[in-house]
């Protein structure tokens, strides 16, 4: 019996968001629905299940896909309750090498809305994890889990896919990170409470800062969201004095002329000490004269120098990415030798030849006291011998016909395998072995011992 | 005299700047752990010959002008390395490991093949104290020399607006190398001040007077004043960032040119040497 690995799902480039929305999983509903899942899908072997906001997809295994992804739709329908017509079209499914590929291609973040972003790999691990709790999972869903791990770390080491800054308002904080060491003693102030500037505020408030300023022409919405993010509001007329502490000014205000320019910002600065000053400009008509560019100590970046920066880093990403797909790509080949290997399973014969290797090995380490022996005296010992080892093998061999089944079929021939050492060649197996089996550090050897057979 | 161990220690200090400069141009990084090493093995190589010839003078050896350079070198190197893992800055070494590799080619090239013995009137307990505590302070001039080079490059890029990516994200804040450049001088500064106290006392007990007009101790006054200038500037005037950077490496060039003026042209009692 072989089994077959395969995806079905979608994601943000064949969904719409319409769509999305109403097959995701909240992150509680995951395990209850992965184990209703068994009896909607008797013929999947093993699952796991990824829901983000881009993507829902199902990563499983069984002997047959076609029939496996069937009821897999129905089970999506009936989880989620909605009718297969709306997501069907949407849907898409790779098998086999195809399946690993886009696996680990999700899991390296090139397959991402935004490429690159570091969420997914920690999306793709609680789907490992929750699946792992709904005891769904198998030997080769662990195993491709694992590896699409370390894929991805690889990718996240060796390229440069998640450098640079690919919004607005974290260019922004890129930036004061840049200038300023430490975020927490500093204090920013915004001046007017546009949305960007409010996200961009968020983040740093996030990064530690603590003293923080809102200024805005309608002091209500200033109050809400000084009360919101712990910060102070102040009214329009009254900011001008608070300006010398500001070491972080986003503006974000609706104005004809620059609100600031380089007579506001001058002797302020002397009252800093020349501390440096970061001005955001996020308002257009620009709430910063350009000229206070050039002052000491004052660094200012308006919408547009910040849009490129995220032009920029956004191609260098895709650059990178290519990159990227050459190691999945070999990091592919390399996973999809082992798992065509196990499907391979010549494993009663295998350990019947490795028992008789085993044998024959005893009887020459004691070649010389059986030559002592009388003839029939040393054909009792050989049948007895023969007979013990038989009596192993009989058991291992029903038990393997017995189980035609997945978890019992290709997994048990494993098992058996590792456990009679018949995997080892006999020098090996007289070593210790390591077993790395089922432990997270298998990336590292892939498995060179299974061609010596 | 010539030792087995200041060939070895050039050719890894230059094995080290070529690292540190490759680190700061490959966009990758992650080649600073070798050149941290490199560096390492380097300041070990570079002690044993110190201590082969410190052995041979009888005190440290400074007792020419290639010796000091070399003694110098070495300071610099071990002051680098304790910057660099203190305060994770690699970019610091791209800065003073050509200063480390010129100045020991320069003193490998001028070593005196002949044995050295320093002259009786120099052999005396407050040589090491008076000489290393003046090396350190320079080094650590240097250092902030070089944190001031870092801090002017980071800037003038982030006032192009061309930091996003490339080394920009490798350099340490500005704020950061601000405060370390303010750091090393105020040190720097202290040992300066003692070197010339214990050089004043070594002096008076040598030469029965604490002053003699020597041009190493003019030229001395007048970077000490400078540097006092500097931190004056900043305490009172709040003079700091890109202001307080070029400041930091004027004066600093004033300093290499008094040390290679007063030991090439005007050599003086100093002896060709700091001694």
């Amino acid at each position: 019996m072989t089994f077959e690995l395969f995806i079905l799902g979608l994601n943000h480039q064949s969904a719409p968001i319409e769509v999305r929305e109403r097959l995701a999983f909240a992150e509680t509903d995951v395990v209850p629905s992965l184990s209703q899942l068994k009896q909607i899908a008797p013929s999947v072997a093993e699952v796991a299940l990824l829901s983000t906001c881009n993507r829902v997809e199902l990563v499983a295994v069984a002997p047959d896909p076609a029939q496996a992804a069937q009821e897999l739709r129905e089970f999506l329908a009936l989880d989620r309750r909605v009718a297969a017509n709306i997501f069907e079209s949407a849907l898409y499914q790779f098998e086999g090498r195809e399946a690993v590929r886009h696996l680990f291609r999700v899991g390296a973040s090139l397959d991402s809305m935004v490429l690159g972003e570091p969420q997914i790999l920690g999306q793709l691990k609680l789907a490992y994890t929750q699946a792992v709790r709904a005891e769904t999972l198998g030997m080769i869903l662990h195993r491709t889990f694992h590896r699409a791990f370390a894929v991805a770390k690889r990718v996240r080491k060796s390229t440069l896919i998640g450098h640079g800054a690919v919004s607005v308002s974290s260019a922004a904080v890129g930036l004061a990170r840049e200038i300023f060491d430490s975020l927490k003693d500093k204090t920013v102030m915004l001046l007017g409470a546009g949305q960007m500037a409010e996200l961009t505020a968020r983040q740093l408030v996030k990064l530690g800062v603590q003293s923080l300023l809102i200024v805005n022409r309608t002091f209500e919405r200033a109050a809400t969201l000084a009360r919101e993010l712990g910060g102070t509001a102040v009214t329009f007329d009254n900011y001008k004095p608070y300006l010398k502490i500001a070491d972080v000014l986003i503006g974000s205000v609706a104005t004809a002329r620059p609100l600031l320019g380089t007579e506001d910002i001058e002797p302020i600065l002397r009252e800093r000490r020349y501390r440096p000053m970061f001005l955001i400009d996020l308002g257009v008509p620009r709430n910063f004269h350009e000229r206070l560019s050039s002052l000491e100590n004052v660094y200012l970046y308006d919408i547009d120098d910040l849009g490129t920066a995220v032009t920029n880093s956004r191609a260098e990403r895709a650059r990178e990415a290519e990159k990227a797909e050459v190691f999945v790509a070999e990091e592919v080949e390399g996973f999809w030798r082992w798992l065509s290997g196990l499907e391979l399973v010549p494993t009663i014969k295998d350990i019947r030849s490795h028992m008789d290797r085993l044998r024959d090995l005893e009887f020459k380490r004691h070649r010389a006291w059986l030559a002592a022996l009388q003839p029939d005296e040393r054909e009792h010992i050989e049948s007895l011998t023969r007979g013990i080892a038989n009596k192993i093998l009989h058991q291992v061999t029903t038990e393997l016909r017995r189980s035609g089944g997945f978890v019992d079929g290709v997994y048990a021939a494993e098992i058996a395998r590792r456990l009679l050492g018949s995997h080892l060649t006999i020098e090996q197996g007289e070593r210790d072995d390591s077993g790395d089996f089922f432990e997270e550090d298998v990336e590292r050897r892939p498995l060179k011992r299974r061609g010596r057979r | 005299m010539s030792t087995l161990w200041l060939a070895p220690a050039l050719v890894l200090y230059v094995l080290a700047l070529s690292l540190f400069v490759a680190d700061m141009v490959q966009r990758q990084g992650g080649l600073n752990r070798y050149a941290l090493l490199a560096l390492g093995a380097g300041a070990i190589s570079h002690t044993m010959d110190l201590i082969a010839r410190g052995l041979e003078a009888g005190n440290i050896p400074v007792g020419n002008f290639a010796q000091s350079l070399s003694f110098l070198a070495w300071i610099i190197a071990l002051a680098s390395i304790v910057m660099i893992a203190r305060f994770k800055m690699p970019a610091i070494g791209a800065f003073t490991t050509p200063v480390i590799v010129v100045a020991l080619g320069a003193a490998y090239v001028m070593m005196p093949n002949e044995a050295h013995k320093l002259p009786s009137t120099l052999r005396s307990a407050w040589l090491p104290i008076h000489v290393t505590l003046a090396f350190f302070g320079e080094a650590l001039f240097m250092l902030a020399a070089s944190v001031s080079l870092v801090y002017l490059v980071h800037e003038s890029r982030l006032k192009a607006k061309r930091s996003l990516g490339m080394i920009g994200g490798k350099l340490p804040s500005l704020e950061k190398l601000d405060r370390i450049n303010y750091r090393l001088l105020g040190w720097g500064f202290v040992l300066l001040s003692l070197a010339m106290v214990t050089g004043a006392i070594w002096a008076a007990n040598a030469w029965g007077r604490f002053w003699s007009w020597e041009p190493i101790e003019c030229w001395t006054l007048v970077t000490w004043l400078l540097y006092a200038g500097l931190l004056e500037s900043r305490l009172a005037a709040g003079w700091r960032g890109r202001r307080a950077a070029t400041l930091t490496i004027a004066v600093f060039t004033v300093l290499v040119g008094s040390y290679l003026g007063v030991n090439l042209v005007y050599p003086g009692k100093h002896g060709g040497s700091f001694g």
